[in-house]
């Protein structure tokens, strides 16, 4: 092993480190919100927007993430619309995962026993306020482990800008190889600054999920 | 207080409540007893609407319950229910669980519902609970709370659905004497329950159920000592001789 070239390709590293943060960051942020809503979609007493939530969950998990990124990377200036690698590999990335963040959310929201929402209502608490004050404070502890593992998914998979040019860490590396050569330190690299990422990610949900647990 | 008029309900083909005619007056203690799967539950839950009528009329505290414009929170916040799993908030303490409605539905002050949860918490006898979590409490401490709970929103009404069945054996008195206290004090209930010395004890009147129908209702020195139906006198015969 020879990293004597990573000093002439520093430089490459860290801005594509940035922009994988970025992605990550908007794909997360974005995907929490529209997963949210799907959720609430998905449970929800009418039946035509529990219908659009379910085939929007089962379309987006369910298919390829790179058919995604693609469809707007090169499907959409055909209609019109373009955009350039970074954005259409962080809009797909946000699509694909809420699908995955609005299952979990509902499951979690599920599990909570019946009789809860029932209590709630009982004692005149409205559907929405039984929601906010009891059914949902107990669906957050259980929905952590999922949805902090699709954020995991979520900062990995955004390695796919790297083939739709998003300037991110993958595409910067794919780029160092092809001057260096130097193949196997250059992805060692690489995976150093994924791991920088994930781990504390993975850090952090432990410590929450046993900080809530002994509230509980 | 609490009237139903030829109640009927469908689960899809099945036919849980038939023609229920069931008048509760202000201040009376009604206990529902039955075999498992008689409609006894279901009736008690058509009261607060936690199930719907398919037909009938059912009138509680002179509002039509299934009448859509009713405004089913305001009837709920005259209404107390107790379960048999209790469903206290595990993620509230104790206090917390009996000032979330009056806070948050019956518009009372923080500092005012607190006050007052304290003094149910003291009629249930277990003032010293406040704090706690539900799952640092027995069994018979949580239905205890639970019915604390119900009287926060001071209700014209009590709904028990079997609230010791879930229980052990040697906290049950404590849950049934804490009822006896409300029904001395003039509560409206509506019991389901098994437990028949609880009905012979307190109850005005006493509704056996079988088969999704009222069969008969009595007083209960009449109803245990005289049973008239042979569908009650068998159920008693079960319940009692052993």
């Amino acid at each position: 092993m020879d990293f004597s070239f990573v000093g002439a390709y520093w430089g490459d590293f860290t801005e594509g480190f940035k922009n994988t943060i970025y992605a990550s960051l908007l794909a997360l942020a974005g995907s929490f919100i529209l997963g949210i809503l799907l959720a609430v979609f998905r449970i929800s007493p009418w039946k035509v927007l529990r219908i659009l939530g379910t085939a929007y969950v089962e379309f987006f998990r369910n298919i390829p993430l790179l058919l995604v990124v693609y469809v707007f990377y090169l499907g959409l200036p055909s209609m019109g619309v373009d955009l350039d690698g970074f954005t259409s590999g962080t809009l797909g990335l946000m699509v694909y995962t809420s699908a995955f963040i609005a299952e979990a959310i509902r499951a979690g929201i599920q599990s909570v026993p019946t009789g809860q929402m029932e209590a709630a209502r009982s004692s005149g608490l409205s559907y929405v306020q039984a929601m906010r004050f009891v059914v949902l404070p107990q669906a957050v502890r259980i929905v952590i482990p999922p949805i902090s593992n699709q954020f995991l998914n979520l900062v990995k998979n955004s390695s796919i800008l790297g083939v739709v040019a998003g300037f991110d860490l993958m595409y910067f590396a794919d780029n160092v190889n092809s001057y260096s050569f130097q193949t196997i330190e250059t992805y060692m690299i690489a995976a150093g600054f994924y791991l920088i990422l994930t781990i504390p990610l993975a850090y952090a949900t432990n410590v929450l999920e046993r900080r809530l647990a002994r509230t509980n | 207080m609490i009237s139903f008029q030829q109640v009927n309900k469908h689960y899809g083909s099945f036919h849980v409540l038939k023609d229920i005619d069931l008048d509760i007056a202000e201040g009376e203690v009604v206990v529902i007893i039955g075999p498992s799967g008689s409609g006894k539950s279901t009736l008690l839950r058509c009261i607060n609407r936690l199930e719907e009528i398919s037909a009938g009329n059912l009138m509680v505290d002179g509002q039509a319950v299934h009448n859509k414009t009713t405004d089913i929170n305001a009837l709920r916040r005259g209404i107390g229910m107790v379960f048999q799993h209790f469903n206290l908030y595990p993620h509230l303490k104790v206090i917390d669980n009996i000032t979330l409605a009056p806070v948050q539905a019956g518009g009372i002050s923080k500092e005012e519902a607190q006050k007052t949860a304290m003094l149910y918490l003291e009629k249930v006898g277990i003032p010293e609970k406040a704090q706690s979590y539900p799952s640092e409490l027995s069994g018979g401490q949580q239905q205890r709370v639970a019915i604390a709970r119900g009287l926060a929103m001071k209700p014209k009404i009590m709904l028990f659905d079997e609230p010791t069945s879930a229980l052990d054996p040697e906290v049950i008195g404590e849950v049934l004497s804490v009822m006896k206290l409300l029904a001395q004090e003039g509560m409206t209930m509506a019991v389901v329950t098994h437990e028949m010395g609880f009905a012979r004890e307190v109850a005005d009147r006493v509704v056996f159920m079988d088969e999704g129908r009222i069969v008969e209702q009595a007083a209960p020195a009449d109803f245990f000592a005289r049973p008239e139906s042979p569908r009650a006198q068998d159920f008693l015969s079960r319940v009692i001789n052993h």
